[in-house]
């Protein structure tokens, strides 16, 4: 089961880049939206930073034991 | 010929009916009649300005109605039905009253032509969304609920400061455009920013919102932000400080919601980071962004509804509401069609193509392309990647399937689909989100300005899909990074929570024990004074002899004590306490009746005498 879904987003991943290379947008408004598969470049290191960048934060500060507010 | 009434007034009438009827039947007839009513009474209102009445000098206008009111007017009923058919099965009529009279303020609001309706409806909302929190009856939610009234009234003073100033300077009451600039527009700006939960300003949302009842939570995720968007939409479009705040805050959620553990607050994040978009495309202020702000809203309303209604059913069935209580016990299998459903206001919330959010994001998003605004327009981008990471994938995951930490034991939890109107409920604004999606005319329709955008061109269909799909891939490498940690985030609440509590520490000690230390050597004198009251005839002779004590005591300490000397000044003190212990006795001091003529007339000669030499 967990293969096929597997499997499933590779084949879209890469069908999705393909067809992206050829619909460009008619009018970029900018310099990135001339690059293709910028958007899966954005998409992928984007959800990295955010995981990342938010775990980071949230260990150094953020987080606190479940009572905190109770004591 | 239909006769139109405020639509306010259908919901508080109908709120106070519902308070009358006891039979079951009747009241579930009644709670899903009257949005019907509602909305029969929205597709007669003309456009126009009526319902105009005098009121201190001043003009109260309930009635004006435009394409924006109106599109936020349908939406706002159309929610009202499916969050009363979510409800349906809950027996507390309070519940459902305060959840009425919620909806009818805030179609007050969206209605009122003038500052001070808008402000009554404004405070009505507040006072009534709260009672929706503490009728889930546990500690959390009533500490919560008071902080949530807290932060209102205090948005509240704000916007009523800002009125003020604002008629005062000009004169009018009209609520209108009044962009930024200005002591009164800050005032009232603030005011409007609090109810749209823009950080810093945002705490009381995913304080309050998660502890609210599991019915009550549906109808708060709709009404107070989004109301506000709309008053943002009328009084400050535009405003470049709008833009910035609408963007941050749409990142501002995604990040607390990578933390978050607890479903509903994970979801309230991201209710603060949808309103991000709503408020950057209102300062953006172009036709594109406003439309996009109401559409957006429009959709918002409609697939948030949805989740809460998902994760609701949840908690409901199961009791739990904790990712790390619920992941790795294969709720799938028990609610499969529950699943589903959340699954289409998570497509919709992360904006797939054929559901609603796609039609409505990509409007705001393109509007910041349009004014080339490429920071924005990367923020809003960031968020989406966040949005779908979330609601789309961690949170299902989580409460669905998800995998517990090796080592934990997994107990097995009973759980089944949820009553039939929740599922009802969730069908209908799933086919609302699907419907809105696939045919976005008839949502352009509604908004205020002309609509020349389309949604659906391949090169953004397919920007999105790759946006998307590659989040997905990027969540599977992350997938066990991502699991609930059983932690609270610290958030701008603890502005005033902890303080709070360190306020409460200085009131029960260091306070209490300078009012002890008070009371003790207050209480002695007053216990003197009250000693002396028990017999005030004798009050000169104690003065005196007490004097008498004075004196003596002085002349003795000039001249040296001897023993005789001691020996009196022992007998002048216990005649003192001996005098002072005499209780009145009214036998002792009976006097003559002819002493008190005589006092009398002696007055009436004292009366004459001044009357006469001076007053005449």
């Amino acid at each position: 089961m967990k293969r096929i879904w597997k499997y499933a987003l590779i084949i879209s991943i890469g069908v999705s880049m393909v067809i992206g290379l050829f619909f460009r947008p008619e009018h970029p408004h900018f310099w990135w939206e001339k690059i293709p598969i910028f958007d899966a470049v954005f998409g992928f290191l984007g959800c990295i930073v955010i995981v990342l960048g938010s775990k980071a934060l949230g260990h150094r500060w953020l987080q606190k034991d479940e009572d905190y507010y109770r004591d | 010929m239909i006769e139109i009434v405020p639509p306010a007034f259908i919901y508080i009438v109908g709120a106070l009916l519902l308070a009358l009827v006891r039979e079951r039947r009747l009241r579930a007839f009644l709670q899903l009649f009257i949005p019907v009513v509602a909305f029969v009474d929205l597709l007669a209102m003309p456009e126009g300005t009526y319902w105009i009445y005098q009121f201190l000098g001043h003009e109260l206008i309930l009635g004006r109605v435009d394409k924006l009111s109106l599109c936020f007017g349908y939406v706002f009923v159309i929610m009202s039905f499916l969050g009363m058919v979510y409800a349906l099965h809950v027996r507390d009529t309070g519940q459902h009253m305060a959840a009425f009279f919620y909806v009818g303020s805030t179609l007050g609001v969206t209605f009122a032509g003038d500052l001070f309706s808008l402000f009554a409806f404004w405070e009505i909302m507040a006072v009534t969304s709260v009672f929706l929190i503490w009728y889930q009856r546990d500690t959390a939610a009533l500490e919560a609920g008071f902080r949530y009234i807290m932060v209102h009234i205090f948005g509240g003073c704000a916007l009523l400061a800002g009125i003020i100033i604002h008629v005062v300077e000009t004169g009018s009451t009209e609520f209108g455009l009044i962009g930024y600039g200005g002591l009164a527009s800050q005032f009232m700006l603030l005011g409007f920013i609090i109810n749209a939960a823009v950080p810093p300003f945002h705490a009381w949302l995913s304080d309050a919102y998660p502890e609210a009842t599991v019915t009550g939570s549906v109808f708060l995720t709709a009404f107070t932000t989004k109301s506000a968007v709309y008053v943002l939409l009328r009084t400050f479009p535009g405003v470049e400080l709008l833009v910035w705040l609408g963007a941050i805050m749409a990142v501002y959620g995604v990040v607390y919601a990578v933390l978050e553990n607890d479903i509903r607050r994970l979801l309230a994040y991201h209710i603060i980071s949808q309103v991000g978009y709503m408020v950057c495309g209102v300062g953006l202020g172009s036709y594109l962004a406003m439309n996009g702000s109401t559409a957006h809203a429009f959709c918002h309303i409609l697939y948030k509804a949805l989740l809460f209604m998902g994760v609701g059913a949840v908690i409901y069935v199961t009791g739990r509401r904790k990712l790390t209580e619920l992941q790795g016990r294969n709720l799938y299998k028990q609610m499969p069609i529950c699943l589903s459903l959340y699954m289409i206001g998570g497509f919709s919330i992360s904006a797939v193509p054929l559901f609603n959010g796609f039609v409505s994001k990509t409007m705001v998003v393109a509007a910041s392309g349009e004014l080339h605004r490429p920071v924005i327009h990367l923020l809003l981008h960031l968020a989406s990647i966040g949005t779908f990471l979330h609601t789309g994938l961690k949170l299902p995951y989580g409460t669905w399937f998800g995998r517990a930490p090796k080592g934990e034991t997994v107990d097995e939890i009973e759980a089944h689909e949820p009553p039939l109107n929740m599922l009802i409920a969730m069908g209908m604004a799933a086919f609302l989100c699907i419907f809105t999606g696939v045919y976005p005319r008839v949502l352009y329709n509604l908004l205020p300005y002309p609509v020349d955008f389309q949604p659906y061109t391949p090169d953004k269909v397919i920007a999105m899909m790759q946006l998307l799909l590659l989040t997905a891939a990027a969540f599977w490498i992350y997938i066990d990074k991502l699991g609930g940690e059983a932690t609270v985030s610290v958030d701008t609440d603890w502005f005033y929570r902890k303080p709070g509590l360190l306020l409460l520490w200085i009131c029960v000690h260091p306070l209490q024990n300078l009012r002890l230390a008070l009371q003790k050597s207050l209480a002695g004198k007053v216990a003197g004074v009250t000693s002396l009251s028990r017999n005030p005839i004798l009050l000169p002779e104690i003065a005196l002899k007490y004097l008498h004590l004075k004196a003596v005591k002085g002349l003795y300490r000039i001249s040296g004590p001897s023993e005789e000397r001691t020996e009196a000044l022992r007998n002048l003190e216990s005649r003192i306490t001996e005098l002072r212990s005499m209780s009145y006795d009214e036998n002792l001091y009976r006097r003559p009746i002819g002493l008190g003529v005589l006092v009398a007339i002696i007055l009436l000669f004292l009366y004459g005498l001044i009357y006469y030499l001076w007053l005449r």
